[in-house]
């Protein structure tokens, strides 16, 4: 997938600002604070409905604007023209246009228009709390799969219709009718089930391409690895027991063995969540472990692993989207170079400039933090002053070599 | 800002109050009834207060009907031992419109929902199990008959499966057939938005719960 052109009207520090992209690689200059982030912004928006800095629409909103737009034109590998337009009102919420039709549900646009975003903030992904990893999980598996985002979506929902009931018992302390919660678990099941599944089965897919992602980015040669075990051990011993037919060194994963031990670990923690009036099991809870080697990321790792192993989760996130979709996806880099060894740069501007990658568009503060590396490779650069107005293109270089 | 007509302003008001409706389609219609002639602005507002004075629920299926029982619970020609339960009245007139089926239903009022405060009690359930039960009590006039099969027919969202499930474990002890529309219905929509093609489908290719 290419973006052609976007036009932003009120868009954070953007008033009128329109641009034309490169079908291959696009650098955006310009000092911070001048809105370059914003475009990629608006780009990840126009993908996937939201933001990924905030979840308000109202913040992204020009300040005394009375409404934001942005309209993109995109460009499928059979050139086939595509217009999507975003337009939020204040009191009145956001609307998506594909091709001038408006979306029922913005989760219709999910996979469609694959992206995938480098940001400073990637090393939260081995750094920070589960949710990050959550998300990560998440984004990935929907890009490629609308029937998880619906059961991501219903299980949001049941989780929070279960939490509400597990509260209204809590203060009336007594749950009077059985079949009321029991209902709402079945239905937690019912789509936590599915997501556990597809989160597995990406575990086990993605490790290919996050080994070959690190190779590529990283100087020393530990192999990185993914873990997933969304249930304990004594959840898996306690279903054992009760089928052993199943036992054995073949751990079958199946929708119905989930279920299995989703219902065993609710049926463990049902006093505490009585106690506490929240659902403390389900995929909502998940982790991923990472490991480079033998050990843990999130202890063991050093500044730069922390850097090697983010960005390698993104790459290979790529790959991964690349493989399953007909499309290749748009790959939005903010400001990643501005803090990394001439080493990495290069070896990532490697990697944008091969066949391996289709459109990219790079944010960085100075031009020359990407040019001095480019290395023959041509770059199509666009200044974005203070106040988000959009040059075109006077400092274009192209080192046609 | 200074309103001409606080009177005209105060119909905006009333119509900006209906679902869907946005003060922008508000003022529209609030014009339309302004140029409309006097007799039809009559006729409008009876329609109104009629449904209040004139329509009451089914006291055998709670779908609201001018009579008691409604007329689909009266027919001889309907087919008793099958009940359709939908969440709304509006999803009775879906499923009629599709003239695929014979049986009769049951109008739940909604479906649980602990974030809206719908608890069980507060929808016609326990109504329902009565009617299964062969205890459909005094006030109904619908002939006795064994009900052969219950067709879920709520909405596909979290809510309609979860009440599903509730009714389904309470309806299955009796040993009737207890089936849900099959979910070829898009996912998310409501019932009553559905086509009525799709529909018919998911009627006819119903699966057991
Ligand atoms: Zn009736």
């Amino acid at each position: 997938m290419i973006l052609k052109s976007i036009r932003l009207r009120n868009f954070r520090a953007h008033e009128n600002s329109e641009i034309q992209f490169d079908d291959r690689a696009n650098l955006l200059v310009g000092p911070n604070g001048a809105g370059k982030t914003n475009i990629l912004e608006a780009i990840y928006m126009m993908c996937l409905s939201r933001s990924f800095l905030t979840s308000s629409d109202r913040y992204v909103l020009r300040k005394d604007a009375p409404h934001f737009e942005i309209e993109g034109v995109f460009e499928s590998e059979k050139r086939v023209p595509i217009k999507v337009r975003v337009a939020f009102v204040p009191g009145e919420g956001k609307k998506i246009f594909v091709g001038g039709a408006p979306l029922d549900r913005f989760s219709e646009l999910v996979g469609r228009f694959p992206v995938v975003i480098f940001s400073p903030e990637d090393q939260q992904l081995t750094s920070d709390g589960p949710e990050v990893r959550r998300r990560f999980l998440d984004n990935i598996i929907s890009q490629t799969s609308s029937v998880y985002l619906d059961h991501l979506l219903r299980y949001g929902k049941a989780l929070k219709q279960r939490n509400e009931l597990l509260q209204i018992s809590r203060k009336r302390r007594t749950a009077p009718d059985p079949m009321l919660p029991e209902s709402w678990t079945e239905e937690l099941i019912r789509h936590g089930s599915h997501l556990i599944l597809a989160r597995h089965k990406f575990v086990t897919d993605f490790s290919n391409h996050l080994e070959s992602a690190y190779q590529k980015i990283g100087t020393v040669v530990e192999r990185p690895s993914l873990s997933y075990d969304p249930f304990s051990d004594t959840s898996l011993q306690q279903l054992d027991l009760i089928k052993s037919d199943q036992s054995g060194a073949d751990i079958v994963w199946s929708i119905d063995r989930i279920q299995d031990l989703f219902r065993i670990e609710i049926a463990r923690k049902a006093a505490s969540e009585r106690d506490r009036g929240i659902t403390l099991v389900g995929p909502h809870r998940d982790d991923l472990e990472m490991s480079l080697g033998l050990l843990p990321v999130r202890r063991f790792a050093s500044q730069g692993q922390h850097r090697t192993f983010g960005m390698s989760m993104k790459l290979a996130q790529y790959e991964y989207l690349k493989e399953r979709n007909s499309e290749k996806p748009i790959l939005l880099l903010d400001d990643v170079f501005d803090n990394l060894d001439p080493m990495r740069i290069g070896a990532f501007l490697d990697i944008l400039g091969s066949n391996a990658i289709g459109q990219s568009i790079t944010t960085a503060a100075r031009k020359e933090i990407v040019h001095d590396h480019l290395n023959g490779m041509s770059c199509h650069t666009i200044e974005v002053c203070s106040g988000g107005h959009v040059q075109p293109s006077l400092l274009e270089i192209a080192l046609e070599l | 800002m200074q309103f001409t007509s606080e009177t005209v302003e105060s119909l905006v008001d009333q119509f900006a109050r209906l679902p869907g409706i946005g003060r922008k389609t508000a003022r529209r219609l609030a014009a339309f009834v302004l140029k409309l002639p006097k007799s039809e602005v009559e006729q409008m507002a009876k329609a109104l207060i009629a449904v209040k004075e004139k329509v009451v629920f089914c006291s055998v299926c709670f779908n609201v009907t001018d009579h008691d029982p409604c007329p689909i619970c009266a027919s001889s020609k309907r087919n008793h031992e099958i009940i359709c339960v939908v969440e709304e009245p509006n999803d009775v007139m879906a499923i009629e419109r599709t003239h695929g089926f014979n049986g009769v239903y049951h109008v739940l009022g909604g479906a649980i929902s602990p974030l809206d405060g719908i608890g069980p009690e507060d929808l016609r359930i326990r109504e329902l199990i009565g009617r299964v039960n062969g205890k459909s009590g005094a006030v109904t006039s619908e002939p006795m008959v064994k009900t052969k099969e219950v067709i879920l027919a709520v909405n596909p969202s979290v809510e309609g499966d979860t009440t599903a499930y509730y009714i389904s474990q309470l309806v299955s002890p009796f040993g009737i057939k207890v089936t849900r529309l099959a979910q070829g219905i898009s996912v998310g929509s409501d019932l009553e938005f559905t086509d009525e093609a799709t529909l018919t489908r998911a009627l006819e290719a119903r699966v057991s719960v």
